[in-house]
């Protein structure tokens, strides 16, 4: 441990650089600014849309050509949303969705980690089977999957919803992928001093892995909170649906309800851009650890 | 590296790869053992009246040329957008990794802004903006003394339209992966390198993107997977439409196999695609050790 | 900073701690089958979100039977099939089911379905007399019922009362060249305007237009006729539109969007669900459209569709379940339900209703449901339909002719119907 703050010490910033070079470099940040600003606005005008959207009467959104801000401004949407969904128990079962997601991540990590930093038997392959996992398409599992919960009886359970996607082979091949750039002197380090292995995964690696660690996170977070297949799957009784599935009720069966659905999405992404912003500090605040190389 | 205790490793991968075991690997043979068979929504029902047909459906399958149509487009897709959307994120994570002010956190949750929005809204809005007559592109295009564009309607063109609307989606989530890689760079090397009086340019080369490789090695194998995928916007957007031009293989099986029940010949079609994809991220890895050799 | 993990650690451990808590408290709590009370207890499958009304009909009826508990699930359209698709799989799913017209072959051939011919002796509202006969066509899988028309749907001509007036049309054309004539004047308003749009992914269109020709879909031993010179014909008519700029190949537009303001598609073939979907987007058109039966060649038969409720097999409540069909069934049932979704009911009596008869809207649908047939009601039809869509696709966007097309649809509805 003492060793990595030394480091991050070392890694302030001590720079001497003259004023011409100061002056290109806040040009070079300016353009850098506006680059981004011009594309970041371009590349978020759905999204702005459909926020906006969720404000409009339904007979406004269908408009051709579109409006921008809505011309009459109106919160029905929502009051249907909400008259509309048995808001509480989805959003329960959302929220234990999301939980068992977490679990998963954890696995994941332990996982990822293993097959980045121990030299083992089967290694390759293994790691081989995990990414083959990915690589077919879901619908072809999806009747195999349902068939295996109903003999393990954990149709219409929790259980059943969560198990399926708990572990991910995207999420275990990142932590691989990340994990092994960590310098091996450093668990050497710790295992001089006489640490268990489990004791240098939960003390060592996992705050070095801050930055992926906060990344997985995200995704873990927007994978649970928009969980729509296995819920709908699994469940034989609305009790067990998520917001997703309920969400997705709203369609009609000829289309339609746009500006209810608009409502709807906006209302479910508010959650996500929190937590995005809640984690992303932390993809930039890494140790620097790799400076030991 | 020390061999410790040889079932540590084991301890750690065995909780994940139990869960993957039993919901990935043995449904996928499952799949495996019914890609030979002439499973419909009829023996569904009775399990008995399920006949092996050896290799009838992938023979069948490569005889339907909506299928090799499919093969062609998907890889169309690929060698276009996987490149496309590697490129892209990286460079919009770099920008935003290279500004200093506050202003540039709020582009990392904007840039993942796409990512997020619900695909309703999404086709809602393309639909609008690639609409041929009425839709903002051609407006603007035609405001500056310009033909119209076949955005969907041409068999080409909409294939390039459908891959502008997923790099545009698909961006998000490698720019903070690229992101969160980048953190990992020690800033001592630049400072070395700046001290030298190297470039940006000259950093860029040869400190970042050698050390971000893991990161890209990463990128680009799950965007080649995910893309060999190809299926929501198609669905979408075009429905495979027109002429088929933008049908991949993945909206083949899903259109074949689950809207008409052939549940074998959709899964021997998902077997020559995941055999494709083996071979291509096989092919992936081979590069990489090769080029970590040197 | 340096404690943000062991911080999430905890945290993490807090979470799976309770994850689990309330995961056994999921898992021992909601999977019971008969509710404590001595009630039977009956699952009941909706699509969409008209499914959402449901409970409060089945409210009615467990008042009616208080011994019996009815509880409705909702499934979205999109993944109704899925869903379906497993539980027929696992042997294992709801006690009774909404089944669009269309599916009932699949699932009937998957043997999902109980046959409900020994039940109409105790069961009278589940008689097929009473119901028209194209929707009780689509209640039968091979000679068994395998359900009962809930409500039905016909497609009518909706048009721009206003639009046509000016261009010199008084009233909705009445045959096929009216039509065609109305169109051709609609779409020479200018540039980007249509006349009529004909919706290229339909797969009930091109059929529905042979059979306004005269022409006969299958023989009686179930032979396809798809090249025979009048259906051909009737292609070639649908592909005049596109050819002369009456419609459009791709317009890009959402119904509705075309509908509306300047008309860029002032005519349109639908169901009755355009109605609601019309008053809701857009309102300003109040007065200035209307409806009317389809226009005629040899006749003006229309596609039938709609929904029917049928029992699963593998359920453990027959009689509470049929008994609840036979209450859905009722003429006041589905005028109720009517009040509350919009949707036609298929009871002939409930037509029969003073609110049916004097609603402009209603009397359309009424009289071309008289006229109305459903798709064939056979398994193979989805892969047929979906090859005639390709074809036709081929010929309007000028490919090949209709004749050369329609000889290679046939014989590819050959294949698929000897497999």
């Amino acid at each position: 441990m003492e060793t990595m703050k030394l480091n991050s010490v070392k890694a302030k910033p001590q720079r001497k650089s003259s004023v011409k070079a100061r002056r290109t470099n806040r040009m070079q940040q300016w353009i850098t600014g506006i680059i981004l600003a011009l594309g970041g606005f371009l590349i978020s005008i759905p999204f702005i849309w459909m926020i906006l959207s969720a404000f409009k009467p339904e007979m406004e959104v269908m408009q051709i050509p579109p409006t921008f801000l809505p011309k009459e401004f109106t919160l029905e949407n929502f009051v249907n949303l909400f008259e509309n969904m048995n808001f509480t128990i989805y959003l329960r079962n959302t929220i234990i969705v999301v939980l068992c997601s977490f679990v998963g991540l954890f696995l994941n990590a332990m996982a990822g980690y293993a097959f980045a930093k121990y030299k083992f038997k089967g290694r390759e392959k293994l790691f081989y089977l995990v990414l083959a996992t990915m690589m077919i398409p879901g619908q072809v599992t999806m009747i195999p999957v349902y068939l295996i919960l109903n003999q393990l009886h954990l149709t219409n359970t929790m259980a059943g919803i969560v198990l399926p996607g708990l572990v991910g082979a995207f999420s275990i091949f990142l932590f691989r992928q990340f994990m092994s750039t960590i310098p091996d002197e450093l668990l050497e380090a710790a295992r001089l001093d006489g640490a268990s292995e489990f004791r240098l995964f939960l003390q060592i690696i996992l705050p070095i892995s801050k930055p992926i660690l906060a990344v997985q996170g995200i995704l873990t977070f927007i994978a649970g909170w928009n969980s729509f297949l296995w819920p709908l799957i699994i469940a034989n009784d609305e009790n067990l649906y998520t917001l997703s599935v309920g969400l997705s009720l709203l369609k009609g069966q000829y289309g339609g309800n746009f500006a209810l659905q608009m409502a709807g999405s906006t209302f479910m992404v508010v959650p996500i851009v929190i937590i995005f912003m809640l984690f992303q500090k932390h993809i930039i605040e890494g140790y620097t650890i790799s400076g030991m190389k | 590296m020390k061999a410790l205790n040889t079932k540590t490793p084991y301890f750690f991968i065995a909780p994940a790869l139990l869960l993957l075991g039993l919901f990935s690997l043995f449904p996928i043979v499952v799949a495996l053992v019914i890609s030979f068979t002439d499973i419909s929504l009829e023996s569904l029902g009775d399990w008995s009246s399920i006949r092996f047909v050896g290799l009838e459906n992938y023979l069948e399958v490569f005889k339907d040329p909506i299928f090799m149509k499919s093969l062609f487009n998907t890889l169309f897709y690929v060698i276009i957008g996987v490149p496309l959307v590697i490129i892209c994120s990286l460079a919009i994570a770099l920008l935003i990794n290279f500004g200093k002010a506050r202003i540039f956190r709020a582009f990392r949750v904007i840039f993942y802004m796409p990512s997020i929005t619900n695909v309703v809204a999404v086709a809602v809005v393309w639909s609008y903006l690639y609409n041929p007559q009425l839709g903002l592109f051609n407006y603007v295009l035609n405001f500056l003394h310009l033909p119209s564009v076949p955005w969907l309607t041409d068999p080409t063109m909409s294939k390039v339209s459908l891959i502008a609307l997923a790099v545009w989606r698909g961006v998000g989530v490698n720019m903070i992966i690229f992101l969160a890689a980048l953190q990992g760079i020690p800033k001592t090397y630049y400072e070395a390198a700046q001290l030298d009086g190297a470039t940006n340019w000259k950093q860029l080369t040869k400190i970042t993107i050698p050390l971000l490789r893991y990161a890209i090695f990463f990128v680009s194998i799950t965007t080649m997977i995910g893309w060999l995928q190809f299926f929501e916007e198609p669905l979408v957007m075009t429905k495979g439409g027109p002429l088929d031009s933008t049908t991949s293989v993945a909206l083949f099986i899903y259109r074949n196999g689950f809207q008409l029940s052939n549940f074998g010949y959709a899964a021997a079609g998902s077997f020559i695609l995941f055999i494709a994809i083996i071979v291509i991220t096989l092919l992936q890895f081979r590069l990489q050790k090769k080029e970590v050799d040197y | 900073m340096k404690n943000w993990l062991p911080k999430l650690n905890k945290k993490l451990m807090v979470g799976s701690l309770a994850g689990t808590l309330l995961l056994t408290g999921a898992l021992t709590g909601c999977s019971s089958g008969s509710s404590s009370s001595g009630k039977t207890v009956i699952n009941v499958w909706g699509m969409g979100e008209e499914a959402k009304s449901l409970p409060k009909i089945a409210e009615a009826f467990e008042k009616e039977n208080p011994k019996i508990d009815v509880k409705v699930q909702a499934i979205p359209w999109e993944t109704a099939h899925d869903k379906l698709l497993t539980a027929v799989a696992a042997k294992k799913g709801p006690d009774v089911v909404q089944m669009g017209t269309t599916w009932i072959p699949e699932f009937g051939s998957a043997n999902a379905l109980l046959d409900l011919k020994p039940y109409v002796k105790k069961y009278p509202e589940l008689d097929p007399v009473n119901y028209y006969e194209g929707s009780v066509e689509t209640t039968k899988y091979k000679d068994q019922t395998v359900g009962v028309p809930w409500y039905i749907d016909t497609r009518v001509l909706f048009y721009r009362t206003d639009l046509l007036k000016k261009a010199g049309f008084n009233e909705a054309p009445k045959t096929w060249e009216e039509l065609s004539t109305a169109a051709k004047k609609l779409s020479e308003r200018g540039d980007n305007k249509y006349g009529i749009s004909l919706d290229t992914k339909e797969q009930s269109l091109g059929f529905m237009f042979a059979r306004q020709n005269g022409a006969e879909l299958l023989d009686s031993k179930g032979k396809p006729h798809f090249n025979d010179p009048k259906f051909v014909e009737a292609v070639d008519y649908l592909n005049s539109f596109f050819k002369n700029g009456s419609a459009p190949k791709d317009s890009g537009l959402d119904i509705v969007q075309g509908f509306r303001g300047d008309g860029i598609l002032p005519m349109f073939i639908s169901g009755p669900w355009m109605v609601k979907l019309i008053n809701d987007q857009a309102p300003d058109l109040k007065g200035k459209w209307a409806t009317a039966v389809l226009p005629k060649k040899e006749n003006n038969l229309s596609s039938l569709g709609g929904s029917n409720l049928s029992v699963f097999k593998y359920t453990k409540q027959k009689d509470a379940s049929l008994k609840f069909l036979s209450f859905m069934s009722k003429p006041e049932t589905q005028l109720k339900w009517m009040n509350m979704t919009n949707s036609l009911p298929a009871a002939k009596k409930a037509w029969e209703d003073k609110s049916l008869k004097e609603d402009n809207f209603y009397t359309t649908f009424g009289e071309q449901m008289k006229e109305s047939k459903p798709m064939p009601v056979i398994k193979q039809w989805e892969p047929i339909a979906q090859a005639y869509l390709s074809s036709f696709e081929k010929i309007y966007r000028g490919k090949t002719t209709a004749k050369k097309e329609m000889d290679a649809f046939n014989k590819k509805s050959e294949e698929l119907l000897n497999k």
